[in-house]
């Protein structure tokens, strides 16, 4: 964009200070011109970010509250503990087929107190307003607390996905029209006991704590295993890739000598930054599954990977910042007598720890971001139980929230639609936190020199 | 003098501290200093002085051999501390720098306190075992230095914020502080204004008293003002080293004259 300067004639330039002449008009369009330029492509980014984000939070922001349904509910002995021993081995032979008796009984009573016209509607389609959770929900209510047979409790369950749908606005009286799962009649209903105070919309903590569910119960879906199951491999990221990629760097930087085989492995380093992460994946299944041994689905092989993942990243970051720790700390270090190592650690890394951290826990945001490699080994498995403690837990299947927002996706239930935004706004949570914590360590630390 | 452990190294002027015999230096396949022979003396002021790029500074840093730093950097020849060859394999550069300390260029403070500054070299060699030690080496170091003054009211806040001449200082006294027996000066007032180099060049003159000082300078006035001894370097040969009285007055080399009277360099 730079003009050549034209040769300069050896006559008083003509004109005014007043008028700027040719040169320096074009140039100052050119100049606004690029500003321009600037000012789009931000502009376009922002409005990018503005339209991904609100049609996540527009679309997710739904999956944190549910339908609830809260009825009293009459435990009765004859169904739930037809021994009548309060055995509790012997209660644990009534499956959830009793207790969904249990539930429809108590929902048509529920709604006939309630004064609620139900013409039209079976009592099988008036139960069938909850989730088909609720009746194991009921039921590990019951063995968890055995003295409740016989007593009346108030009963809080999830309503049925379509009905949760018919109050978000997903679900209308003309798509019921079509659907085998609903009923206008049913929706008719479910809006008077909303009417009556039956049926309400709150906060869904088991959104963010329970397990996920299966296809046709997408209101029971949780984040709960898939939250746990990224913070592990977090956790093995940080306590692997943290320490090997620094260590490393500081060899590299500091202490190997500048040769081909460290040019080799600098090249190196710099392409693994660039493999695609499916090939980790590859590599992580073949190595750490078929030859080590480990388990599939487990923390453990997702963690391993990601560090594998992140520690290009990690090592090209330390390095840059270690670079740009100027020489002469190093040269006023060695020239009071501190050993090479003495240089390093008393003073060159302190200096260059913002930059560290920074480019840590961004890569640790990527690795959080993950899903290809996870796919491969087996995270995308349903898993409904929680793992263990670390660090058993390690072992234990788990998911991951991106995988999680994978697997929401691909069901066939729009209300799983809600779910994969809620879980997508859960994981950009997480990443807005970790990188608030680079800002944070990143001020706390710098020092000027 | 409050620290006993000057008192057994008063030596005679005419002591040869550090001698160089034949020295060379080599940058990868560039032969950078060629056949120098120096006797640096105690208790005296040496300066070098040259055009730059002549091998002065390369030739000071292998006095404490911080040339190992730099790859691709070989030293040859014979350099001697009190008649012990520095570039053995038996010694560590770790224990020569502690004794023949340096003050570079540009003020390097550390972005740590004054105190820590001075303090981190004795901390490092074990010079000290007990607080109070080290508080009396950090203070009797920062007065050796002209700077005690000045930082004793502010000695936890960070060196960096010092004025230029002020950080130098610093240098210095974090350089005296492991109580070397020779201090290397690279430049040490070029990055000042006058009057910091001029204190600068005050505290070197009081510095000869307990140091054998080498200083490289571009300031041909600085080496007269401050050295006894100078040693002038051109394109990377010790062209000539003597009293500075000689060099400046009378030199014997007519490269040295041309350089003093200004017709090269």
């Amino acid at each position: 964009m730079t003009d050549a300067t034209a040769p300069e004639s050896q006559a008083p330039r003509a004109g005014t200070l007043f008028a700027p002449d040719n040169r320096p008009r074009r140039r100052n369009a050119a100049e606004r011109r690029f500003r321009a330029y600037g000012l789009t492509a931000v502009g376009l980014s922002i409005l990018a970010l503005v339209v991904l984000l609100s049609s996540v939070i527009g679309n997710g922001a739904g999956a944190f509250r549910q339908t609830f349904v809260e009825i009293p509910l009459t435990l009765d002995a004859r169904i739930v503990d037809p021994k009548g021993n309060r055995n509790i081995d012997e209660m644990k032979k009534v499956t959830t087929i009793g207790y969904g008796r249990q539930l429809e009984a108590s929902m048509v009573a529920a709604v006939a107190a309630a004064g609620l016209k139900t013409e039209g509607i079976s009592d099988k389609d008036i139960a069938g307003l909850l989730s088909k959770e609720a009746a194991a929900t009921l039921r590990n209510r019951v063995l968890a607390n055995p003295a409740l047979v016989g007593e009346t409790i108030t009963f809080r369950a999830l309503a049925n996905g379509r009905v949760d749908g018919f109050f978000k606005g997903r679900v209308t009286m003309e798509s019921a029209e079509l659907d085998s799962n609903v009923t206008p009649e049913q929706l008719g209903l479910a809006q008077r006991m909303r009417e009556a105070g039956l049926i309400t919309l709150a906060f869904n903590p088991d959104f963010l704590l329970g397990s996920d569910a299966s296809e046709v119960r997408p209101e029971a879906a949780g984040l709960g295993v898939a939250i746990l199951g990224s913070a592990y491999m977090m956790i093995i990221v940080l306590v692997l890739a943290l320490p090997i990629g620094v260590a490393a760097s500081i060899y590299l930087e500091e202490f190997a000598p500048k040769n081909r085989w460290t040019d080799l492995i600098e090249v190196n380093i710099a392409n693994l930054a660039a493999v695609p992460s499916i090939v980790f994946g590859i590599l992580g299944l073949a190595i750490f599954i078929n030859m080590m041994g480990l388990p599939q689905s487990a923390p453990i092989v997702g963690g391993l990977i990601l560090t594998l993942m992140t520690l290009p990243t990690i090592i090209i970051a330390t390095r840059v910042s270690l670079a740009a720790v100027p020489p002469s700390i190093r040269d006023a270090a060695l020239g009071v007598g501190a050993s090479r190592m003495q240089a390093v650690f008393h003073h060159v890394l302190p200096l260059a720890l913002p930059g560290i951290l920074t480019g840590t826990i961004i890569g640790m945001a990527r690795a959080l971001g993950e899903t290809a490699p996870l796919l491969l080994i087996g995270m995308v498995a349903f898993v409904r139980e929680y793992p263990a403690a670390p660090p058993e837990g390690f072992f234990d299947p788990a998911s991951a929230l991106p995988v999680q927002v994978y697997n929401f996706t691909q069901r066939a239930d729009p209300a799983f639609v809600e779910r994969a935004s809620g879980a997508i706004i859960v994981l950009l949570a997480f990443l807005i936190c970790m990188n608030a914590a680079a800002i944070i360590l990143r001020r706390r630390f710098e020092r000027r020199w | 003098m409050d620290d006993i452990r000057y008192a057994d190294r008063i030596v005679s002027a005419d002591e040869v501290k550090i001698a160089a015999r034949k020295a060379q230096v080599y940058y990868g396949t560039n032969h950078a200093l060629r056949d120098v022979d120096v006797d640096i003396l105690g208790k005296t002021v040496t300066a070098f002085i040259g055009p730059s790029g002549c091998g002065k500074s390369t030739f000071l840093r292998c006095l404490n051999r911080m040339n190992d730093t730099i790859p691709g950097c070989r030293v040859e020849g014979k350099i001697t501390l009190d008649g012990q060859d520095i570039y053995d394999a038996r010694v560590d550069p770790v224990q020569l720098r502690a004794k023949v300390g340096m003050v570079f260029q540009k003020p390097n403070p550390f972005p740590k306190s004054i105190y820590d500054n001075v303090a981190y070299g004795p901390r490092i060699h074990g010079l000290a075992r007990s607080k109070a030690e080290i508080d009396e080496i950090v203070e009797s170091a920062l007065r050796r230095a002209a700077l005690w003054n000045e930082a004793k009211d502010r000695l936890s806040s960070p060196g960096t914020g010092l004025s230029g001449g002020q950080q130098q200082r610093l240098c210095i006294a974090r350089a005296i502080a492991t109580s070397p027996e020779v201090l290397l000066m690279d430049e040490p007032c070029s990055a000042l204004d006058p009057i910091a180099t001029a204190q600068i060049e005050e505290l070197i003159d009081e510095l000869r008293a307990q140091f054998s000082v080498v200083i490289v300078t571009h300031s041909m006035q600085q080496a007269a003002r401050v050295s006894q001894r100078t040693a002038f370097f051109h394109l990377g040969r010790l062209v000539e080293y003597g009293e500075t009285g000689q060099i400046f007055t009378n030199p014997r080399d007519p490269r040295t004259e041309s350089y003093i009277s200004g017709r090269i360099g």
